[in-house]
Protein backbone atom coordinates (compact mmCIF):
# COMPACT_ATOMS: atom_id res chain seq x y z
CA UNK A 1 0.00 0.00 0.00
CA UNK A 2 2.69 2.37 1.07
CA UNK A 3 3.77 4.24 -2.01
CA UNK A 4 7.08 6.31 -2.72
CA UNK A 5 7.44 9.41 -0.82
CA UNK A 6 7.55 12.42 -2.52
CA UNK A 7 8.77 14.33 0.82
CA UNK A 8 10.79 17.79 0.87
CA UNK A 9 13.28 18.29 2.76
CA UNK A 10 12.73 22.11 3.69
CA UNK A 11 16.01 24.38 4.71
CA UNK A 12 15.85 27.21 7.34
CA UNK A 13 18.41 30.15 7.57
CA UNK A 14 17.52 32.65 10.26
CA UNK A 15 18.84 36.12 9.33
CA UNK A 16 17.89 38.25 12.13
CA UNK A 17 16.27 37.31 15.48
CA UNK A 18 14.84 39.50 18.55
CA UNK A 19 12.57 38.64 21.16
CA UNK A 20 9.40 40.26 18.95
CA UNK A 21 10.91 40.24 15.33
CA UNK A 22 12.61 37.62 12.90
CA UNK A 23 13.68 37.34 9.84
CA UNK A 24 14.76 34.20 8.00
CA UNK A 25 14.73 32.31 4.84
CA UNK A 26 12.91 29.24 4.10
CA UNK A 27 14.24 27.38 1.00
CA UNK A 28 13.06 23.99 -0.97
CA UNK A 29 9.33 24.21 -0.51
CA UNK A 30 6.92 26.06 -2.53
CA UNK A 31 4.33 29.18 -1.96
CA UNK A 32 1.71 26.64 -0.49
CA UNK A 33 3.49 25.85 3.11
CA UNK A 34 5.11 29.09 3.25
CA UNK A 35 1.20 30.60 2.81
CA UNK A 36 0.33 27.78 5.16
CA UNK A 37 2.62 28.82 7.56
CA UNK A 38 2.09 32.46 7.31
CA UNK A 39 -2.13 32.16 7.38
CA UNK A 40 -1.44 29.56 10.57
CA UNK A 41 0.29 32.33 12.43
CA UNK A 42 -1.81 34.98 11.96
CA UNK A 43 -4.80 32.85 12.69
CA UNK A 44 -4.28 29.79 14.01
CA UNK A 45 -1.71 30.01 16.82
CA UNK A 46 -3.37 30.27 19.98
CA UNK A 47 -3.08 33.25 22.82
CA UNK A 48 -4.43 34.13 25.82
CA UNK A 49 -6.97 37.54 26.07
CA UNK A 50 -9.39 39.11 28.30
CA UNK A 51 -12.68 37.52 27.00
CA UNK A 52 -15.13 37.96 29.88
CA UNK A 53 -15.11 41.09 31.67
CA UNK A 54 -17.52 41.48 35.57
CA UNK A 55 -17.93 45.20 36.44
CA UNK A 56 -18.72 46.26 39.73
CA UNK A 57 -17.88 49.84 39.38
CA UNK A 58 -17.49 52.06 36.62
CA UNK A 59 -18.24 55.80 36.49
CA UNK A 60 -15.31 56.51 34.07
CA UNK A 61 -16.12 58.43 30.92
CA UNK A 62 -16.29 55.13 28.78
CA UNK A 63 -18.77 52.84 28.97
CA UNK A 64 -18.87 49.35 30.11
CA UNK A 65 -18.06 47.50 26.60
CA UNK A 66 -15.82 50.08 25.56
CA UNK A 67 -13.80 49.10 28.42
CA UNK A 68 -13.80 45.39 27.78
CA UNK A 69 -13.27 45.94 24.05
CA UNK A 70 -10.13 47.98 25.00
CA UNK A 71 -9.45 44.88 27.93
CA UNK A 72 -9.72 42.18 25.38
CA UNK A 73 -6.97 43.87 22.81
CA UNK A 74 -4.29 44.37 25.93
CA UNK A 75 -1.73 41.44 24.22
CA UNK A 76 -0.96 38.75 27.32
CA UNK A 77 2.13 36.80 27.65
CA UNK A 78 1.08 33.01 26.66
CA UNK A 79 4.05 30.93 26.29
CA UNK A 80 1.56 28.32 28.32
CA UNK A 81 -0.90 28.72 25.51
CA UNK A 82 -0.11 26.08 23.55
CA UNK A 83 -0.78 23.34 26.48
CA UNK A 84 -4.02 25.23 27.64
CA UNK A 85 -7.45 23.68 26.91
CA UNK A 86 -9.99 25.82 25.11
CA UNK A 87 -12.86 26.35 27.83
CA UNK A 88 -15.41 25.42 25.14
CA UNK A 89 -14.14 21.93 25.59
CA UNK A 90 -12.40 22.19 29.17
CA UNK A 91 -14.05 19.17 31.13
CA UNK A 92 -13.10 20.53 34.55
CA UNK A 93 -15.50 23.40 34.90
CA UNK A 94 -18.25 21.89 32.68
CA UNK A 95 -17.21 25.01 29.88
CA UNK A 96 -18.07 27.49 32.07
CA UNK A 97 -14.60 28.94 31.32
CA UNK A 98 -13.24 29.42 34.85
CA UNK A 99 -11.05 26.95 36.13
CA UNK A 100 -7.07 26.63 36.09
CA UNK A 101 -6.71 24.38 33.09
CA UNK A 102 -8.45 26.98 30.68
CA UNK A 103 -8.39 30.52 32.38
CA UNK A 104 -6.48 32.76 34.18
CA UNK A 105 -8.34 35.64 36.33
CA UNK A 106 -7.59 39.32 36.35
CA UNK A 107 -8.55 42.33 38.99
CA UNK A 108 -8.77 45.88 38.69
CA UNK A 109 -9.53 48.63 41.16
CA UNK A 110 -8.37 52.32 40.53
CA UNK A 111 -9.78 55.31 41.99
CA UNK A 112 -8.20 58.67 41.12
CA UNK A 113 -8.18 60.97 45.08
CA UNK A 114 -6.34 63.91 43.11
CA UNK A 115 -6.99 66.74 41.07
CA UNK A 116 -4.50 65.11 38.33
CA UNK A 117 -5.84 62.69 35.69
CA UNK A 118 -5.20 59.15 36.45
CA UNK A 119 -4.06 57.24 34.02
CA UNK A 120 -5.69 53.19 34.29
CA UNK A 121 -2.87 51.28 32.66
CA UNK A 122 -2.03 47.55 32.03
CA UNK A 123 0.07 47.78 35.49
CA UNK A 124 -3.38 48.54 37.04
CA UNK A 125 -4.46 44.79 36.23
CA UNK A 126 -3.65 42.45 39.04
CA UNK A 127 -3.22 38.68 37.61
CA UNK A 128 -4.54 35.43 39.50
CA UNK A 129 -0.62 34.19 38.60
CA UNK A 130 1.19 36.49 37.02
CA UNK A 131 4.00 33.76 36.06
CA UNK A 132 1.75 32.27 33.87
CA UNK A 133 0.03 35.24 32.17
CA UNK A 134 0.27 39.09 32.14
CA UNK A 135 0.26 42.09 30.39
CA UNK A 136 3.48 41.77 28.27
CA UNK A 137 4.62 45.46 28.98
CA UNK A 138 4.34 44.48 32.58
CA UNK A 139 6.05 41.26 31.47
CA UNK A 140 8.59 42.78 29.62
CA UNK A 141 9.47 45.38 32.80
CA UNK A 142 10.06 42.25 35.34
CA UNK A 143 12.43 40.42 32.32
CA UNK A 144 14.59 44.02 31.99
CA UNK A 145 14.47 44.29 36.24
CA UNK A 146 16.43 40.80 36.56
CA UNK A 147 18.66 42.03 33.19
CA UNK A 148 21.15 44.95 34.34
CA UNK A 149 22.49 45.27 30.43
CA UNK A 150 19.23 45.41 29.15
CA UNK A 151 18.56 48.69 26.95
CA UNK A 152 15.43 49.06 28.68
CA UNK A 153 14.29 52.15 29.97
CA UNK A 154 11.19 51.52 32.67
CA UNK A 155 10.50 55.51 32.43
CA UNK A 156 9.70 55.98 28.98
CA UNK A 157 6.87 52.94 29.56
CA UNK A 158 3.84 53.92 30.75
CA UNK A 159 1.35 50.70 30.31
CA UNK A 160 -0.98 50.52 27.81
CA UNK A 161 -3.87 52.89 28.61
CA UNK A 162 -6.91 51.63 29.47
CA UNK A 163 -8.79 55.01 30.51
CA UNK A 164 -8.34 58.50 32.08
CA UNK A 165 -10.27 59.32 35.36
CA UNK A 166 -10.99 62.36 37.02
CA UNK A 167 -11.15 63.46 40.60
CA UNK A 168 -13.44 60.71 42.26
CA UNK A 169 -14.22 58.31 39.31
CA UNK A 170 -13.57 54.59 39.74
CA UNK A 171 -13.38 51.79 37.87
CA UNK A 172 -13.37 48.15 39.51
CA UNK A 173 -13.94 45.23 37.47
CA UNK A 174 -12.99 41.36 37.21
CA UNK A 175 -11.87 40.30 33.92
CA UNK A 176 -11.36 36.17 32.82
CA UNK A 177 -8.28 35.97 30.45
CA UNK A 178 -9.21 32.61 27.90
CA UNK A 179 -7.34 30.88 25.20
CA UNK A 180 -8.40 31.27 21.60
CA UNK A 181 -7.59 31.82 18.21
CA UNK A 182 -7.12 34.62 15.79
CA UNK A 183 -9.74 33.26 13.55
CA UNK A 184 -12.32 34.02 16.44
CA UNK A 185 -11.38 37.21 17.21
CA UNK A 186 -8.13 39.36 16.23
CA UNK A 187 -7.59 40.08 19.78
CA UNK A 188 -5.78 36.47 20.02
CA UNK A 189 -3.83 36.62 16.90
CA UNK A 190 0.11 36.47 18.24
CA UNK A 191 1.11 38.06 14.89
CA UNK A 192 1.33 41.97 14.58
CA UNK A 193 2.68 41.43 10.72
CA UNK A 194 3.59 38.07 8.99
CA UNK A 195 5.12 38.63 5.51
CA UNK A 196 7.13 36.64 2.96
CA UNK A 197 8.79 37.53 -0.49
CA UNK A 198 10.22 35.50 -3.26
CA UNK A 199 13.94 35.44 -3.61
CA UNK A 200 14.45 37.52 -6.35
CA UNK A 201 17.30 36.08 -8.72
CA UNK A 202 18.94 39.20 -10.84
CA UNK A 203 21.11 38.79 -13.66
CA UNK A 204 22.40 42.13 -15.41
CA UNK A 205 23.20 41.59 -19.09
CA UNK A 206 27.14 43.09 -19.34
CA UNK A 207 27.72 43.21 -23.05
CA UNK A 208 24.57 44.93 -23.49
CA UNK A 209 25.03 47.50 -20.26
CA UNK A 210 28.35 48.36 -21.53
CA UNK A 211 26.92 49.95 -24.46
CA UNK A 212 25.64 52.33 -22.13
CA UNK A 213 26.81 55.81 -21.37
CA UNK A 214 27.66 56.81 -17.93
CA UNK A 215 24.49 59.08 -18.00
CA UNK A 216 22.46 56.69 -19.60
CA UNK A 217 23.43 53.99 -16.58
CA UNK A 218 22.83 56.41 -14.21
CA UNK A 219 18.96 57.09 -15.44
CA UNK A 220 18.50 53.42 -15.76
CA UNK A 221 19.42 53.16 -11.70
CA UNK A 222 17.26 55.73 -11.08
CA UNK A 223 14.46 54.69 -12.71
CA UNK A 224 14.32 51.89 -9.88
CA UNK A 225 11.81 53.58 -7.51
CA UNK A 226 13.95 51.23 -4.82
CA UNK A 227 17.21 51.15 -4.45
CA UNK A 228 18.27 47.82 -5.94
CA UNK A 229 21.40 48.83 -8.53
CA UNK A 230 24.41 51.48 -8.20
CA UNK A 231 27.08 52.30 -9.79
CA UNK A 232 30.46 51.37 -8.50
CA UNK A 233 32.38 54.76 -8.70
CA UNK A 234 35.49 52.76 -9.36
CA UNK A 235 34.31 50.61 -12.35
CA UNK A 236 31.64 52.30 -13.70
CA UNK A 237 29.86 49.46 -13.90
CA UNK A 238 25.84 48.63 -12.70
CA UNK A 239 26.19 46.29 -10.14
CA UNK A 240 23.48 45.04 -7.98
CA UNK A 241 23.64 46.15 -3.87
CA UNK A 242 20.11 44.72 -2.78
CA UNK A 243 18.08 42.50 -4.81
CA UNK A 244 15.77 42.09 -2.19
CA UNK A 245 15.08 45.69 -2.10
CA UNK A 246 13.33 44.95 -5.24
CA UNK A 247 9.46 45.04 -5.25
CA UNK A 248 8.91 43.29 -8.40
CA UNK A 249 7.69 46.58 -10.06
CA UNK A 250 8.97 45.98 -13.07
CA UNK A 251 10.29 49.83 -13.57
CA UNK A 252 13.79 49.07 -14.85
CA UNK A 253 12.64 46.75 -17.39
CA UNK A 254 9.84 49.14 -19.09
CA UNK A 255 12.48 51.47 -18.63
CA UNK A 256 15.37 49.66 -20.30
CA UNK A 257 12.64 48.97 -22.98
CA UNK A 258 12.24 52.63 -23.58
CA UNK A 259 15.83 53.08 -24.50
CA UNK A 260 15.72 50.63 -26.89
CA UNK A 261 17.62 47.90 -24.86
CA UNK A 262 14.97 45.54 -23.99
CA UNK A 263 17.05 42.24 -22.19
CA UNK A 264 19.32 44.80 -20.22
CA UNK A 265 18.12 43.07 -17.29
CA UNK A 266 16.65 39.61 -16.30
CA UNK A 267 14.82 39.20 -12.97
CA UNK A 268 12.99 35.94 -11.77
CA UNK A 269 11.78 35.38 -9.00
CA UNK A 270 12.69 32.06 -7.33
CA UNK A 271 10.11 29.76 -6.92
CA UNK A 272 11.19 27.62 -4.35
CA UNK A 273 12.62 30.49 -1.93
CA UNK A 274 11.37 32.44 0.48
CA UNK A 275 12.24 35.42 2.41
CA UNK A 276 9.69 35.85 6.14
CA UNK A 277 9.67 38.37 8.68
CA UNK A 278 7.71 37.81 11.41
CA UNK A 279 6.52 40.23 14.11
CA UNK A 280 4.72 38.81 17.34
CA UNK A 281 2.53 41.21 19.68
CA UNK A 282 4.90 40.11 22.14
CA UNK A 283 2.47 37.47 23.56
CA UNK A 284 4.85 34.70 22.30
CA UNK A 285 8.81 34.84 21.08
CA UNK A 286 8.46 35.76 17.75
CA UNK A 287 10.84 32.66 17.21
CA UNK A 288 8.58 30.45 19.18
CA UNK A 289 5.16 31.95 17.20
CA UNK A 290 6.88 29.64 14.13
CA UNK A 291 7.54 26.48 15.83
CA UNK A 292 3.89 26.74 17.54
CA UNK A 293 2.51 27.32 13.64
CA UNK A 294 4.31 24.82 12.27
CA UNK A 295 3.31 21.90 15.19
CA UNK A 296 -0.85 23.39 14.56
CA UNK A 297 -0.11 23.03 10.58
CA UNK A 298 0.57 19.66 11.32
CA UNK A 299 -1.74 18.62 14.32
CA UNK A 300 -4.34 20.36 11.16
CA UNK A 301 -3.19 17.46 9.01
CA UNK A 302 -3.28 15.07 11.59
CA UNK A 303 -7.10 15.78 11.94
CA UNK A 304 -8.03 16.00 8.31
CA UNK A 305 -6.38 11.90 8.08
CA UNK A 306 -9.17 9.60 6.79
CA UNK A 307 -10.79 7.98 9.52
CA UNK A 308 -10.22 3.82 9.52
CA UNK A 309 -14.47 2.80 9.03
CA UNK A 310 -14.33 5.39 6.01
CA UNK A 311 -11.03 3.50 4.39
CA UNK A 312 -12.85 0.54 5.46
CA UNK A 313 -15.94 0.94 3.43
CA UNK A 314 -14.01 1.83 0.41
CA UNK A 315 -11.89 -1.43 0.25
CA UNK A 316 -15.22 -3.37 0.08
CA UNK A 317 -16.08 -1.02 -2.26
CA UNK A 318 -12.88 -1.13 -4.01
CA UNK A 319 -13.30 -5.20 -4.30
CA UNK A 320 -16.46 -4.74 -5.31
CA UNK A 321 -15.81 -2.64 -8.35
CA UNK A 322 -12.47 -4.45 -9.05
CA UNK A 323 -14.58 -8.05 -9.52
CA UNK A 324 -17.19 -6.13 -11.31
CA UNK A 325 -14.38 -4.51 -13.57
CA UNK A 326 -13.25 -7.78 -14.00
CA UNK A 327 -16.37 -9.45 -14.53
CA UNK A 328 -17.04 -7.08 -17.44
CA UNK A 329 -14.19 -8.05 -19.47
CA UNK B 1 -30.34 37.49 18.59
CA UNK B 2 -29.79 34.83 16.16
CA UNK B 3 -26.59 34.95 15.52
CA UNK B 4 -24.97 32.09 15.53
CA UNK B 5 -21.62 30.93 17.99
CA UNK B 6 -18.40 32.26 16.57
CA UNK B 7 -16.45 28.74 16.95
CA UNK B 8 -19.09 27.63 14.50
CA UNK B 9 -16.53 28.31 12.12
CA UNK B 10 -13.83 26.16 13.23
CA UNK B 11 -15.82 22.96 15.50
CA UNK B 12 -17.18 20.48 13.91
CA UNK B 13 -20.64 19.87 14.86
CA UNK B 14 -21.01 17.15 16.38
CA UNK B 15 -22.19 13.89 14.26
CA UNK B 16 -20.30 15.14 11.26
CA UNK B 17 -17.83 13.61 10.11
CA UNK B 18 -14.12 15.55 9.64
CA UNK B 19 -13.54 14.30 6.67
CA UNK B 20 -15.83 12.56 4.34
CA UNK B 21 -15.36 10.20 1.06
CA UNK B 22 -17.48 10.03 -1.57
CA UNK B 23 -16.18 8.08 -4.77
CA UNK B 24 -17.31 9.11 -8.18
CA UNK B 25 -20.01 6.92 -9.70
CA UNK B 26 -19.02 7.39 -13.69
CA UNK B 27 -15.45 7.75 -13.24
CA UNK B 28 -12.99 4.83 -11.52
CA UNK B 29 -9.72 6.13 -9.26
CA UNK B 30 -12.05 9.28 -9.06
CA UNK B 31 -13.16 11.06 -5.59
CA UNK B 32 -14.25 13.86 -3.97
CA UNK B 33 -13.33 14.42 0.17
CA UNK B 34 -15.11 16.85 2.01
CA UNK B 35 -13.38 18.23 4.57
CA UNK B 36 -15.59 20.42 8.09
CA UNK B 37 -14.19 23.26 8.58
CA UNK B 38 -10.98 24.15 7.03
CA UNK B 39 -9.94 26.32 4.19
CA UNK B 40 -7.35 27.43 1.83
CA UNK B 41 -4.44 26.42 4.62
CA UNK B 42 -5.09 22.67 4.10
CA UNK B 43 -6.84 22.86 0.80
CA UNK B 44 -3.81 24.44 -0.82
CA UNK B 45 -0.95 22.40 0.75
CA UNK B 46 -3.09 19.36 0.13
CA UNK B 47 -3.29 19.84 -3.36
CA UNK B 48 0.41 21.07 -4.02
CA UNK B 49 1.42 18.26 -2.74
CA UNK B 50 -1.00 15.75 -4.28
CA UNK B 51 0.44 17.18 -7.91
CA UNK B 52 3.72 16.36 -6.95
CA UNK B 53 2.80 12.39 -6.90
CA UNK B 54 2.75 11.89 -10.61
CA UNK B 55 0.21 9.27 -10.29
CA UNK B 56 -2.83 11.53 -9.81
CA UNK B 57 -4.05 12.92 -12.98
CA UNK B 58 -6.36 15.18 -11.10
CA UNK B 59 -6.64 17.57 -8.11
CA UNK B 60 -8.14 20.04 -7.13
CA UNK B 61 -9.89 21.85 -4.10
CA UNK B 62 -12.75 24.59 -3.62
CA UNK B 63 -14.06 26.49 -0.95
CA UNK B 64 -17.86 26.44 -2.21
CA UNK B 65 -18.61 29.40 -0.23
CA UNK B 66 -16.94 31.67 2.54
CA UNK B 67 -19.98 31.14 4.95
CA UNK B 68 -19.66 27.24 4.19
CA UNK B 69 -17.26 26.26 6.33
CA UNK B 70 -16.01 22.91 4.38
CA UNK B 71 -13.31 22.33 1.89
CA UNK B 72 -14.49 19.86 -1.31
CA UNK B 73 -11.44 18.19 -2.68
CA UNK B 74 -11.16 15.81 -5.88
CA UNK B 75 -8.88 13.56 -6.85
CA UNK B 76 -8.27 11.42 -9.70
CA UNK B 77 -5.90 9.13 -10.04
CA UNK B 78 -4.46 6.42 -12.61
CA UNK B 79 -4.97 2.55 -12.69
CA UNK B 80 -1.25 2.52 -10.59
CA UNK B 81 -3.53 4.25 -7.58
CA UNK B 82 -6.65 5.45 -5.57
CA UNK B 83 -8.05 8.73 -4.67
CA UNK B 84 -7.58 7.13 -1.14
CA UNK B 85 -4.25 6.01 -1.63
CA UNK B 86 -2.80 9.75 -2.98
CA UNK B 87 -4.51 11.29 -0.51
CA UNK B 88 -3.11 9.48 2.54
CA UNK B 89 0.60 9.21 0.85
CA UNK B 90 0.04 13.53 0.36
CA UNK B 91 -0.69 13.88 4.11
CA UNK B 92 1.81 11.64 5.27
CA UNK B 93 4.32 13.59 3.21
CA UNK B 94 3.31 16.64 4.54
CA UNK B 95 3.38 15.55 7.55
CA UNK B 96 6.99 14.00 7.29
CA UNK B 97 7.88 17.70 5.80
CA UNK B 98 6.72 19.91 8.48
CA UNK B 99 8.26 17.23 11.28
CA UNK B 100 11.77 18.24 9.45
CA UNK B 101 11.18 21.66 9.20
CA UNK B 102 9.95 21.78 13.02
CA UNK B 103 13.58 20.07 13.46
CA UNK B 104 15.73 22.25 11.45
CA UNK B 105 14.23 25.61 12.57
CA UNK B 106 14.54 24.80 16.41
CA UNK B 107 18.44 23.64 15.35
CA UNK B 108 18.56 26.49 13.69
CA UNK B 109 17.43 29.16 16.49
CA UNK B 110 19.59 26.98 18.90
CA UNK B 111 22.54 27.72 16.44
CA UNK B 112 21.51 31.36 16.37
CA UNK B 113 21.32 31.91 19.61
CA UNK B 114 24.74 30.78 20.78
CA UNK B 115 25.77 32.66 18.00
CA UNK B 116 24.94 35.72 18.51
Amino acid sequence: MEGISYQRFPKVKIREMKDDYLKFELRETDASMANALRRVMLAEVPTLAIDLVEIEVNSTVLNDEFIAHRLGLIPLTSDRAMSMRFSRDCDACDGDGQCEFCSVEFTLNVRCTSDHTLDVTSTDLRSSDPTICCPVDVAARATAALDPNSAYDPSEQRGIIIVKLRRGQELRLRAIARKGIGKDHAKWSPAATVTFMYEPDIHINEDLMETLTLEEKRSWVESSPTKVFDIDPNTQQVVVVDPEAYTYDDEVIKKAEAMGKPGLVDINAKEDSFIFTVESTGAIKASQLVINAIEILRQKLDAVRLSLDTEECDEQFGELGAHLRGSAV
Amino acid sequence: MNAPDRYERFVVPEGTKKVSYDRDTKIINAASFTIEREDHTVGNVLRMQLHKDPNVLFAGYKLPHPLQYKILVRIHTTSQSSPMQAYNQAINDLDKELSHLKSVFEDEVRRHSRDF
